[in-house]
C-alpha cells in the first residue's frame, strides 16, 4: 500500500463517511445511526478505473481546530501524510451547518473534493442543491451522492480518476 | 482571492504573520496564521519551535490583534466562516416545503404515547415473539438440532473418537455429553445462532427504518423515572440480543452514572436473545407462566432502576436526539449490518464456547463440578426444582445462555413441571450476566464496580425465584 495514492476521507459525524468508504473500498465497517461509532481509523484499498488508491477514513470532525481526541487525531493524519486528494463529505440536509467545516478545509489549500451526499434524503425534504453554482464558488470538485442507495458513486469516482489530469 | 474574507484587522495580522512563517507547514500559510490567532495550543507550540527567533514578533501580532476585539478572535473567525456558509448556502440551496407527508404522519404515531405502545407492542409481538421465538428459536433451531446435529454430526463425531481415540478423557473433551464439538459447537450454532442471527435481522430493520430514535422519544418518560433517559433505549434493546454487546454500547451514555444504571440493569433484568428465545419456547405453552415471568422480571427492572436512580447521586443529562427521516429499509443495508453484528458475535463467542467446553470438561475430570453440584443441590431442593437442575446454574456462570439452553434440553426430557420451569426461567433470567458479559463489564466500569453488581445480583436472583415459588405454593396456585 505505501505507494499508492491516498485519499482521506473527512466530515462531521453522521454523514454517511462509513458507507461511502465501504463503498469505495468494497470492505464493510460497522454503519450506524448514533454517533461515536467511527472511532478507529479504518483503511482499504479502492480500485478506481485502473488505479488503485489507499483510503483513509478518519474520525469524525466539527472543525479543524481540534477540541476532542477525535479530531486531533484527524488533523494529525492530514498533517502527517501527504494526502492525493481530500474528500470531504457533507449532509445534503444541513450544507449551511456542514458548509463552515469545508470551508476551512478550502483555507488549508489541501487537494480537495466536496461530497454533498445524502441527497436522496435531502431530496425527499424538498432540497435543491446548485452542484455547478457551488463548485464555481468554492473552486473545488464538488459530487452529489446517496452512498447508502448507491447512488452518484460512479460520478464520484469519474471525478478522483481524472482529478489533476484534465 | 482567499474564500473567507475577514475584516480588515484581522487580514491586516494575516498578511503580516505569514510573511514570518518560513518553515513547511503542509496547510497553506494563511490558514496557519489563522489557527494561531484563533488560540491553537499545539500549533502555537510547533510554531514558537520550528520559527524561533521570529515567534516573539509572531506572538505579538497575536496580542495586539486579540486586543483589539472585546470577544475572543476564535468566536469572531468563527462568526466570518459562518457568514461565508450562509451567503453559499442561499447562493446554492433551495428549498420548497416538500416533506414526505406519509412519513411524517407515522413518525408523529410512533411519538405519540396513545399509538405510540400498540406499535411497540406490535413490533415486539411481530419483531421479537414471532421473528425471534417462534422462527429462529423454534423452526430453525429443532431444525439445526435435531436434524443436522443430533442427526449427522454428533453420531459421526462420537463414533470417530470411538475408533480413533483410545483415551476416554480426550473422547470427553471433544464428543460425549460435554465436549468442544457436541457441547461447544452444538449450542454454539443450533441454538444460539439462529435466535441472535434472527435478533439482528430484526434490530437492523428497526435501525435501517429510523424507529429507534422514535423509540427513544417515545420511552424517554420511563427512563427518566430510573435515572436513565431516552438515549438508553439503544443498549436496552439490544441487551434483548446480546448484554455484552449492549454493554460496550453503554458507551454512548452521557454520564458515569447513566453508564452504571445501565450496566447493571443489562445484568440483572434485561434477557437476552438465547435466553429469551428459550424462555418464550419454554412458556410459551403456559400462557399464565409466561406472564408472572414478564411481571417478575418487568418489577424487577423498574424497581431496581428507581432504587438505583435514588441511591446514585447526579444529575439528569438533558435529553437530544436528531430525528432521521422515517424511511422503507434497504435490504442491502439490513443484510450487511446484520452480518457484521454477527461475524462479530461468531468471531467473539465461539471461542468462549469452546473454552467453556474446556472448562467444564476440566471441572469434570478433577471432580469440582461434581463437588459444586452436589454443593448446589440443596438450594434446587428448597426451590422446588429436581437436583439436576443444578447443572443449568453451573452452565449460567459460563454462559447464560448455555444454561437456557441446559433448561430447553430438561425440557425435552420432560424432567419439569410448569411451575418449575417458570422458577428456573425467572433464576436464570436475574442471574449473574455470563462470563463475557462480566468481563465487559470489569473493563468498562472497573473490578469494584462489576464485582459489588455480581455480589448483588447472585443471591438477588435465588431470594426471588424463592419468592415466586413459596408465593405460588402458598396461594395454591397450580400452573397447567
Amino acid at each position: 500500500m505505501a505507494n499508492l495514492k491516498k485519499i482521506f476521507l473527512t466530515g462531521m459525524p453522521n454523514v454517511g463517511k462509513s458507507v461511502l468508504f465501504n463503498r469505495l473500498t468494497g470492505a464493510y465497517v460497522t454503519v450506524s445511526n448514533y454517533p461515536g461509532t467511527t472511532v478507529d481509523i479504518s483503511c482499504g484499498k479502492a480500485y478506481i478505473m485502473g488505479e488503485n488508491f489507499e483510503i483513509i477514513d478518519t474520525p469524525g470532525l466539527y472543525t479543524l481546530m481540534p477540541i476532542t481526541e477525535e479530531e486531533r487525531v484527524t488533523r494529525h493524519l492530514l498533517l502527517k501524510e501527504a494526502p492525493f486528494l481530500v474528500v470531504h463529505v457533507v449532509d445534503g440536509k444541513n450544507l449551511r451547518r456542514m458548509l463552515p467545516l469545508a470551508l476551512q478545509l478550502r483555507e488549508t489549500e489541501l487537494p480537495l473534493m466536496l461530497v454533498v451526499n445524502m441527497m436522496d434524503e435531502a431530496r425527499a425534504l424538498g432540497i435543491a442543491i446548485n452542484k455547478l453554482k457551488l463548485e464555481e464558488i468554492l473552486g473545488v470538485p464538488v459530487v452529489l451522492t446517496a452512498a447508502a442507495q448507491n447512488k452518484g458513486m460512479g460520478e464520484l469516482r469519474g471525478r478522483i480518476h481524472a482529478y489533476r489530469r484534465i | 482571492m482567499p474564500i473567507v474574507e475577514y475584516d480588515a484587522a484581522i487580514e491586516e495580522a494575516l498578511k503580516k504573520i505569514t510573511r514570518l512563517l518560513t518553515a513547511e507547514y503542509r496547510l497553506s500559510l494563511r490558514f496557519v496564521a489563522l489557527l494561531l490567532l484563533q488560540g491553537d495550543e499545539e500549533l502555537r507550540l510547533r510554531v514558537s519551535i520550528l520559527e524561533g527567533e521570529r515567534w516573539p514578533e509572531i506572538q505579538e501580532l497575536i496580542g495586539q490583534t486579540e486586543r483589539q476585539y472585546a470577544q475572543p478572535l476564535n468566536y469572531v473567525i468563527t462568526m466570518y466562516r459562518q457568514q461565508k456558509a450562509n451567503q453559499i448556502a442561499a447562493q446554492c440551496v433551495s428549498e420548497q416545503a416538500k416533506g414526505n407527508r406519509w412519513g411524517e404522519i407515522i413518525s408523529f404515531y410512533t411519538m405519540w404515547p396513545v399509538t405510540g405502545v400498540p406499535i411497540l407492542l406490535a413490533v415486539l409481538y411481530l419483531g421479537l415473539y414471532q421473528f425471534v421465538g417462534r422462527f429462529g428459536a423454534g423452526v430453525l433451531v429443532d431444525y439445526l438440532e435435531n436434524s443436522i446435529f443430533a442427526a449427522y454430526i454428533n453420531p459421526v463425531v462420537d463414533q470417530l473418537l470411538e475408533l480413533y481415540l483410545p483415551w476416554e478423557a480426550v473422547r470427553a473433551l471433544i464428543g460425549g455429553e460435554y465436549g468442544i464439538i457436541t457441547l461447544g459447537f452444538r449450542y454454539a450454532i443450533a441454538i444460539v445462532l439462529p435466535v441472535v442471527g434472527t435478533f439482528f435481522i430484526a434490530f437492523s430493520i428497526l435501525e435501517d427504518s429510523g424507529y429507534l430514535p422514535r423509540l427513544a422519544m417515545l420511552t424517554d418518560g420511563i427512563f427518566k423515572a430510573i435515572g436513565l433517559n431516552g438515549r438508553a433505549v439503544i443498549p436496552m434493546v439490544l441487551g434483548l440480543g446480546c448484554g455484552t454487546m449492549a454493554t460496550m454500547v453503554t458507551r454512548t451514555l452521557e454520564t458515569r452514572r447513566e453508564r452504571l444504571i445501565a450496566a447493571f440493569l443489562l445484568a440483572l433484568a434485561v434477557p437476552c436473545s438465547a435466553q429469551l428465545g428459550l424462555i418464550m419456547a419454554l412458556l410459551a405453552v403456559h400462557p399464565a407462566a409466561l406472564g408472572i415471568w414478564i411481571a417478575v422480571i418487568g418489577t424487577t427492572f423498574i424497581a431496581a432502576g428507581t432504587l438505583a436512580a435514588r441511591l446514585l447521586p447526579g444529575e439528569q443529562p438533558v435529553f437530544y436526539l436528531e430525528l432521521p427521516p422515517l424511511r422503507l429499509p434497504k435490504a442491502g443495508n439490513v443484510l450487511t449490518k446484520a452480518y457484521t453484528r454477527m461475524h462479530w458475535y461468531i468471531l467473539e463467542v465461539l471461542p468462549l464456547f469452546v473454552a467453556a467446553s474446556a472448562l467444564i470438561w476440566l471441572g469434570k475430570m478433577t471432580g469440582a463440578f461434581r463437588s459444586l453440584l452436589t454443593l448446589l443441590q440443596p438450594l434446587m431442593g428448597v426451590l422446588g426444582l429436581p437436583p439436576e437442575s443444578a447443572k443449568i446454574f453451573v452452565f449460567g456462570f459460563f454462559r447464560r445462555d448455555y444454561g437456557a439452553a441446559g433448561l430447553y434440553d430438561m425440557m425435552q426430557t420432560g424432567g419439569l413441571d410448569t411451575h418449575q420451569k417458570l422458577v428456573a426461567a425467572i433464576i436464570l433470567t436475574l442471574f449473574v450476566p455470563c462470563i463475557a458479559q462480566f468481563a465487559v463489564m470489569v473493563k468498562e466500569r472497573g473490578w469494584a464496580v462489576a464485582g459489588a453488581i455480581g455480589a448483588f445480583i447472585f443471591p438477588f436472583a435465588f431470594i426471588t425465584g424463592y419468592t415466586v415459588h413459596r408465593g405460588l405454593m402458598l396461594l395454591q396456585v397450580i400452573l397447567e
